[in-house]
Formats: C-alpha cells, structure tokens, sequence
C-alpha cells in the first residue's frame, strides 16, 4: 500500500485499510522491540521533534523511543525550558521547527486543533500526540493492536469504554478506529460526562455499566480527573467507583474472558481496582509495549517512505 | 448640490419603493418625484442652470436611506491595533452603515462623560459614518455600581450597555433599568450567563462534541433573555437584546411583547448565515460570542425577524488583528469583523434567496434601528439629512485584506467573491465613497 498521508491528526482521515496497514506494520516492528539488539538505521538522519506543552512521560518516552530504535535523531522541544515559557506563540514556534528542516514533529497541546494548526503551517509531518478533548489517535491505533493481538478480527466484538467519556480525546478517537473495523461500541459513565451530543459518534450511550457488561469483549477504563469532581461534574470519589470502578467481582458480568484496556496512568481504587490492573485480565502493560510498537510503524510510514528497506 | 437620477429609492419609511429622482441640497434631502425634468430642479435649488449640479445616472441601482448599525465595536480608545474610530467609520461607510453605535468595551470602559465626550469627537474628527457613543450600565464593567447616566447622556450617549461582559447581578439589571428612565435610553442587554458559558468557545451540541470543544448551551443566553424581559417588564424599562442568537430566546422575547414589555431584539447576520456545523478547528474566524447557532436556532431567527419579534439586524463588528486569530481555535478571541462584508451577505445569503424582501431588509437596518435609539437618520423624507447609499446588487467583490478598510481582517468571507455592495455613500449629503472607494476626507482640529 502506498502511504498518502502528510500528517497523522485523527484516524477519521484514514480508511479502514490504511488503520490495518498501520497495524500490519506494527507487527514487525514489536519483533524488533523485543530482540535484544535494536537499534535500525532505516531513519538515519532524519530529525524528530517532540513538541510536548502538557506533562506527559508515557507517551513522550514512547514515541522517542520509536523514534531512536529506527536511527531517528530525537529532540525535546519541552515547555518549561523552552521560548513557549517566554510568550512564544504556536504559530512561531511552528515557524522555527519549519526553519529549522526537520523531518517530523510530534506535538501535544491542550488545545483541541493545536496539531491542525501545526500541520497547515509545516512542510514538515505531524503525527497528533493528543490535543485538548479532540483526538489521540496513537493511543486509539495502540489499543487497535492490542485488541487485535487478543481478540483477532474486531468485527461485532463487543467493546465497553467507561468515565468521563466527554471530556476524552481517547475515548473519541477510540470509537473512530473501532467502528472502522467493525467492532460494537459502548460508552458508559455518568450523564455529565456522557451528555446527550455525544450520541454524534453513532455508538450506543449507557449510565449503567453493570447493564452493558455481559457479552463484553474488551473493557476499557478511562483515566478521570480528579478535578472533575471539584468542577461539580459528580458528586464524589465514593460515589464514582460505586458506579463505575472496574474490579474483578464486576467483570465476571461479562460472562466471558474480557480483557482489561486502560490508557493510563491509573488512579489505582478509582476507575480500577488494583486486583484486576495486576490480574491475567489486564493488557495494561502489554498496551505500552505495543504503544512503542505501534508510534514505530507510524512514525515510519511518515517519514520512511524513500529510505528502502525498514527491517 | 446633486441630483440622482432613476434610482429604485426603498424607504419604509415613507412606504416608497419605487424609481425616483432625488435632488440633495445643503445636506439636505430636498425632493424626491419621479422623473423630473432639468426645470424642476433648477426650481427646487432656485438655480438658473444645472453647471453646479452633480448629475449622477442611477438606473438600475437601489437607494436606500444610510445603514444604522446599533452594536461595532471600534476599540477605541485602548485596542487601537486592532481599529480605531476613524478606521472603523470608514469601513463603515465601505459597508453602507451611515451611523454606528460604538460599544463601551474599550480600554478604559466607557464609563466618564469625557470618555463618551471622546468617542464622539473622535467620530466627528474622522468625519466618515456618525458614530453615537453607548456607554457602560456600570462603573468599569464591573456590575456593581451604575454609571452616571445622566451626565453620560448628556455627553451624548445614546444606550447604556455592558456588552461583552453582560451583567450578572439582576439586581444590578434591575436598578439600570429602573435608572435610565432618567434619560430615555434603553439598555442593550448582552444576555451570557457566565457560569453556564464556563469556558466554551463555540455553541454546546454534537458539532461541538465532534471537535472536542468546550461547549456554551443555548441557555447561557435563553436564561438571561427571560431574566432581563421580566425585569424590564417589573420596572416598565427600555430594553433592547444583542445578538439573540437563540430559539428559546426568540420565543421569550415574542411573548414578552406579547404582554406589552418595552423590548427590541437585534440578530447579527452570522447567525442567520452560519451554523455551528460550519465550524472546524482551524476556523478561528468563525469564532464569535455568542456561538454560531444550530440550524434549528438559525430557522428560528429568520422566522422571528419576518414576523416582526426581532425588530433589527447589526453586525456585532468585532476586528481582532490577524496574530490574535492565528493561534489554536480554543485561544482565539471572540469575534467576527463585520461591517464591510454583512450588507453583501444578507444580500446573498437571504435577498437574492427570496427570504427577505428589499424593503424589508431597509427596515431592519436603518428605519428600526433609529427609531428605537432615537438617531436623525433611517429615512429619506424631504428635510431629513441625506445619508443613503446607493446599492448596486451586480457589484461583486473578491474580500481581501488590501480592499478592507477595517484594520480587522478576521471575516469567513476573507478571499471569498461576495456579491451586493454599495457603490456610492453619502452621509449629510457630503460623497464619501465612490466605486467602492472612500473619498478622503482632510482631517480637521
């Protein structure tokens, strides 16, 4: 397949078979995540910018090192040392990295549209490390190979995401990727996380998770935010994971062998109970591996396309 | 001295749309008959020729009595990067609008006669459209404590209003109300609820789910429409909503006059044009307060503005400078730029559709308008100031940052061919704007 894509924004850009293709490639590229050498020169010379205004380690650390295991030279472009601290604006900052030739720039901002802006100011490829509550489309393809690893096809398989499901770019983007491949999605969580509008994504919407697990493939848990509770949104805590916590009593409502997915990092006791995130159930850290694996295969797809052979 | 010849002249006002002649003298508007003949004239001016007349040919164009646009914000004094008075008189008059009610949000607020006192010399020193200063309800925008209305008025403020901020103490609401009595001025109510607003930047709804954007329900506004008409309606107040951009609101208002409440409505052409459907994230031009509506909304405002509850349309002329709008949507300022591109728009968008009939639309932004704010202007009676436009509907025009005269670039229609625009503007029968050109005009003082 040729690859047509300048940028990485949302999945709802790519075709079902372009998300398989990305998939495909990340195949091989865990193999090589996994030997005990791995280090490849298919990107040798090419320049990576990690462009990170939120705090994040996960998915920092994970496309950089995607990015080194390919030859790629990797720059942090992080926002307590940077010019940003000193009122530099998106728009120049965009301008530099451009002056600048690089190849690639991987950005995360709290600004829904913040990797749009970038790419339509950059020659340079942007793959959307997460903006605001728009999209996380990394995230969604690594929880895409993940499930696939487990389940295989996704067709009709049952796929419950539960928490604060308005206010998450992982749950939006999520969606996108799993109805592309066929799966059934749910979304659950409280009506002031999961208003009416967003009914917009064309999946079922539910208050009750206890309804919506049997049958259930694959659950996954959202990260909340604590300051959530503070703004009013629910109650309490207390309340919260009474309805809505994951444990491993709770999952046996599914009636089946489901497994586990959350994004992190966990508030352990809250959206999930730690006997279940620590269970055979959990693919919890097999999502990071396959988060390397996957930023691999895209990273290479964008910026590897003439450099030859990749393995 | 001039003499117009074969315009289509529409003025509600006098319940005219028809093709007249037109002859103006000492700024003056002095006769309007059909046809008329080189004798009549010179018997109007008491001339013995025609050689210091100004013969102009204007078949095939509309006149109409000059534009009155009740809600533009200028900036100035404070925000002079992003327009001042004299760049916002002259688009303008680019745009048709004769007379402008510049709001108080500036740096400072408006709240000091010499502050008023200020906005309307400026108006005059730059000597394009009328500019008619509003001042604030309260001192700094606060909403806390009234303004000296009376003083404010006799500087020459013609509405009081807290627009862009809103106030949020009905109390407060109440006793402005009841306070600007004193001086005959209504107060133009801008109705956000900002606890329900929050930190949305475009209207609450799937579009605004989609892009993962913080939403702004229709009843941020909705709430404080019926929360301002009851208060209005207690007091026997004079009130007039901005940019109603809601259903619900449209509604309420409708029942409000009704029950014989002194209320206007204005709606601003965005509203009417765009939805919130029409948004994406890097569309930062389409950000404006209050959000683009729904489609149900949008139907709504159209019906309420032929059935008489929205008694006037205006432009909520927000300039912002290009840097301010080049940055991701949630960051970007509200506000659209307005005046040179809204009289094209309503053309096209709801004139040249069959929606809204000519005399109509003349009604809307220039009878109504100065009537509810008690302006010299909205009519092309004999003895009445000349201010008209004569409006050529083939004109069309590529909007770009090098014809605007707003220092305000931040327009949907920026790089698109609009089509309907004025070609000739006078205000106190004095030309001063020609092919789509402003005359300028030398500064005095």
């Amino acid at each position: 397949m040729k690859w047509r894509h300048k940028d990485l924004l949302d999945l709802d850009a790519l075709q079902a078979e372009e998300i398989e293709h990305i998939l495909h490639t990340a195949g091989p590229m865990k193999e090589i995540l996994l030997r005990p050498m791995r280090k490849l020169p298919t990107l040798r010379g090419k320049s990576v910018v990690l462009l990170f205004y939120e705090p994040s380690t996960r998915t920092r650390t994970s496309f950089e090192t995607a990015a080194k295991i390919l030859g790629a030279d990797t720059t942090n472009f992080s926002v307590a040392q940077s010019s940003v601290n000193k009122g530099e604006s998106l728009l120049d900052t965009a301008r530099t990295l451009q002056a600048m030739n690089v190849d690639l720039v991987i950005v995360r901002h709290s600004s829904s549209g913040a990797a749009e802006f970038l790419a339509q100011e950059l020659r340079a490829g942007v793959i959307n490390g997460g903006d605001g509550e728009h999209a996380h489309p990394t995230q969604a393809l690594l929880d895409l190979f993940t499930l696939k690893e487990k389940l295989g096809s996704l067709q009709n398989k049952k796929i419950v995401i539960v928490g604060d499901i308005l206010h998450s770019r992982v749950a939006r983007s999520n969606v996108l990727g799993l109805k592309k491949l066929g799966a059934e999605v749910v979304l659950v969580g409280p009506p002031t996380l999961l208003p009416a509008e967003m009914k917009y994504l064309g999946v079922k919407l539910s208050y009750d998770l206890d309804a919506e697990l049997p049958g259930a493939d694959a659950v996954m848990a959202l990260r909340l935010q604590l300051e959530r509770q503070q703004s009013g949104l629910f109650p309490s805590i207390r309340e919260y994971s009474k309805l809505y916590s994951l444990n491993r009593q709770r999952i046996k409502r599914t009636g089946k062998r489901t497994i586990v997915l959350h994004p992190g990092p966990m508030n352990r006791g809250i959206e999930i109970a730690s006997d279940l995130a620590e269970s055979p159930l959990s693919v919890i850290d097999e999502q990071v591996t396959n988060g390397v694996a996957v930023r691999m295969a895209l990273i290479y797809l964008l910026i590897g396309g003439t450099s030859g052979d990749m393995a | 001295m001039i003499w117009l010849k074969g315009a289509f002249v529409v003025d509600p006002g006098q319940n005219l749309a028809a093709e007249r002649d037109v002859v103006l003298k000492d700024g003056m508007i002095v006769k309007i008959a059909p046809n008329l003949q080189p004798e009549d004239v010179e018997a109007v001016l008491g001339l013995q020729s025609l050689e210091e007349i100004r013969q102009i040919n204007a078949e095939g164009k509309y006149l109409f009595p000059g534009l009155v646009d009740v809600h533009v914000h200028l900036r100035e004094p404070g925000q002079e990067d992003k327009e001042d008075i004299r760049s916002g008189s002259r688009a303008a008059i680019r745009g048709g609008f004769t007379s402008i009610l510049a709001m108080a949000n500036t740096i400072p607020v408006i709240d000091q006669r010499a502050l008023v006192e200020f906005v309307r010399l400026q108006g005059q020193r730059a000597g394009f459209a009328k500019v008619y200063p509003v001042a604030a309800v309260t001192k700094g925008f606060k909403g806390e404590e009234l303004v000296e209305m009376a003083d404010l008025f006799e500087g020459g403020a013609v509405a009081f209003s807290d627009d862009g901020q809103g106030i949020q103490n009905a109390e407060i609401m109440r006793l402005a109300l009841e306070y600007a009595k004193l001086t005959g001025c209504p107060i133009i109510a801008h109705c956000e609820d900002k606890n329900l607003a929050g930190k949305g930047v475009m209207r609450r709804g799937e579009a605004s789910a989609r892009l993962g954007l913080r939403g702004i329900p229709a009843s941020a506004e909705s709430v404080m429409v019926a929360r301002d008409v009851l208060l209005a309606a207690e007091t026997q107040g004079k009130l007039h909503i901005a940019h109603v951009s809601t259903k619900e609101s449209v509604q309420i208002i409708k029942k409000a006059k009704e029950f014989g409440v002194d209320v206007t409505a204005e709606v601003n052409p965005h509203h009417l044009l765009f939805t919130d459907e029409d948004i994406s994230l890097t569309a930062t031009a389409y950000k404006v307060n209050p959000p683009l509506p729904t489609r149900a909304d949008q139907e709504a405002l159209i019906e309420g503005l032929l059935d008489g509850t929205i008694d006037m349309l205006a432009t909520d002329h927000a300039p912002h400078t290009w840097e301010d709008k080049a940055k991701p949507f949630a960051e970007v300022p509200f506000g659209i730029s307005a005046l040179e591109t809204a009289l094209a728009a309503v053309w096209q968008g709801l004139v040249a559709k069959g929606k809204l009939s000519v005399p109509k639309l003349v009604e809307l932004w220039s009878l109504k308008p100065a009537e509810r704010f008690g302006l010299a202007a909205g009519t092309l009676k004999i003895g009445a100031p000349a201010d008209m436009v004569l409006f050529d509907p083939d004109c069309k025009e590529v909007i770009s940052a090098d014809n605007l005269e707003s220092k305000g670039h931040n327009t949907p229609f920026l790089g698109k061919e609009m089509q309907g625009f004025p070609v000739m503007v006078w205000v106190n029968g004095k030309l001063l704007l020609e092919n789509r050109k402003i005359i300028d005009v030398k500064q005095y003082i």
